[in-house]
């Protein structure tokens, strides 16, 4: 058996489960069990919110590797589908070449379409304004900024803009729309349309995982996760906040 | 009532696509998200505070998703994570910066200590169950 090859699979698939967004000791978990899959002495994994360090040791030889995380994204398909999978390895006799292109299949799987995320963020900007008991015209404005905030996310997503710099501006141009669409009268309430709207840029996986990380007694994760939510939500307000004042500046109160 | 659980439903769908979550189970953690909605609704027609109505809802659909997950065999977080973004205190935060924006420096302390609460009781919700869960899980 080559060693070398498993320690490629099993760490690719632990890179791709952290970069979609997982938990640390799920990474940890999968990684331990796909290499277990296919008899090894013994498997070793680490597991930081920034990189992965994996080693297997076999008939007395130690093979090491170490996967330097850089971007992290939220793609709760993938995880689902490495969960599956690592589960599946050793029932259905897999080869180590196999789960390789599997992975790799999985890795170049398209996400939503831009038009139907774009549709979507709307819906849930839509949903949130209702939620917060505003009014549907209220609801409708939240629809088009939603649109606006996503495509400026996506927009700075592409050209690998820092996170905390993407959610400020994001938060401004969604800020600056709901003035302008209180400006013409076309919404009631612009505390409502801000919120709703702003809500898309939550980091709700950042929360989830900080708790489930803290929990599972990854203190280093969970800190760094819940350090990570708090730095957005000061993003956000800092992206409204300079609108605002300077909008109050400028135009004049609201 | 029905505009709550209608508009939770929306806004948890809505995640779920910018998650890339597929078939069926977008449509679940849908429900989750409106589950919490509707007992966040519920216990604030019933006049709980802030932090404690977050609580119930939290523990309400961590539980959901936690039974869930077991169930179609998948992560915790497939579901977790859409179902807690409607409940996430947007509104607590926005009214802090705007106090701040007003140099009003009292009341955005207090708005900001008060968002750090809810949001400290929504994961305190989670926290519980996701243990609970845990500990009945091993043992078995």
């Amino acid at each position: 058996m080559e060693c070398n090859e498993l320690l490629n699979v099993a760490g690719y698939a632990g890179k791709i489960l952290l970069e979609s967004g997982a938990e640390v000791y799920r990474c940890e978990e999968t990684m331990v069990k796909i290499a277990q899959s296919f008899d090894v002495d013994e498997v070793q994994a680490f597991v930081m919110t920034t990189g992965i360090m994996l080693s297997i040791t076999h008939k007395q030889q130690n093979y090491t590797k170490i996967l330097r995380i850089q971007k992290r994204g939220v793609d709760l398909h993938k995880i689902d589908a490495i969960n599956e999978l690592s589960r599946t390895i050793k029932s259905k006799q897999y080869e180590i070449y196999e789960v390789m292109d599997i992975l790799k299949k999985l890795d170049q799987e398209p996400r939503y379409s831009l038009p139907v995320t774009l549709f979507f963020s709307a819906l849930s900007a839509f949903g949130f304004a209702l939620f917060f008991q505003g009014s549907i015209t209220d609801a409708l404005c939240a629809f088009v900024i939603g649109i606006c905030i996503k495509l400026s996310v996506l927009g700075m997503e592409r050209n690998d803009i820092n996170a905390f710099f993407q959610n400020a501006v994001s938060a401004g141009v969604g800020a600056f729309i709901t003035l302008l669409c209180v400006q013409m009268s076309l919404c009631d309430s612009m505390d409502t349309v801000m919120i709703s709207s702003i809500m898309l840029l939550v980091p709700g996986l950042a929360i989830t995982n900080a708790i489930r990380d803290t929990v599972a007694g990854d203190y280093v994760s969970g800190l760094s996760r819940g350090a990570e939510a708090f730095l957005t939500a000061v993003a956000i307000a800092v992206g409204i906040g300079t609108v605002l004042a300077v909008w109050i500046k400028t135009v004049g109160g609201f | 009532m029905l505009l709550a659980a209608f508009s939770g439903f929306l806004a948890t769908i809505g995640f779920g696509v910018l998650f890339n979550i597929k078939g069926t189970k977008l449509l679940l953690a849908g429900i989750g998200g409106m589950l919490g909605g509707v007992v966040y609704y519920l216990c604030k027609q019933m006049q709980y505070p802030e932090a404690l109505a977050l609580f119930c809802a939290g523990v309400s659909f961590a539980f959901y998703s936690e039974c869930l997950a077991r169930i179609c065999r998948t992560p915790v977080t497939t579901f977790v994570i859409c179902a807690l973004i409607p409940l996430v205190p947007g509104k607590g935060m926005y009214e802090t910066m705007r106090f701040a924006v007003a140099s009003d420096a009292q009341a955005a302390l207090q708005k900001g200590l008060d968002t750090l609460i809810n949001a400290g009781a929504l994961a305190l919700g989670i926290i519980l169950v996701s243990t609970l869960m845990r500990f009945l899980w091993h043992k078995k």
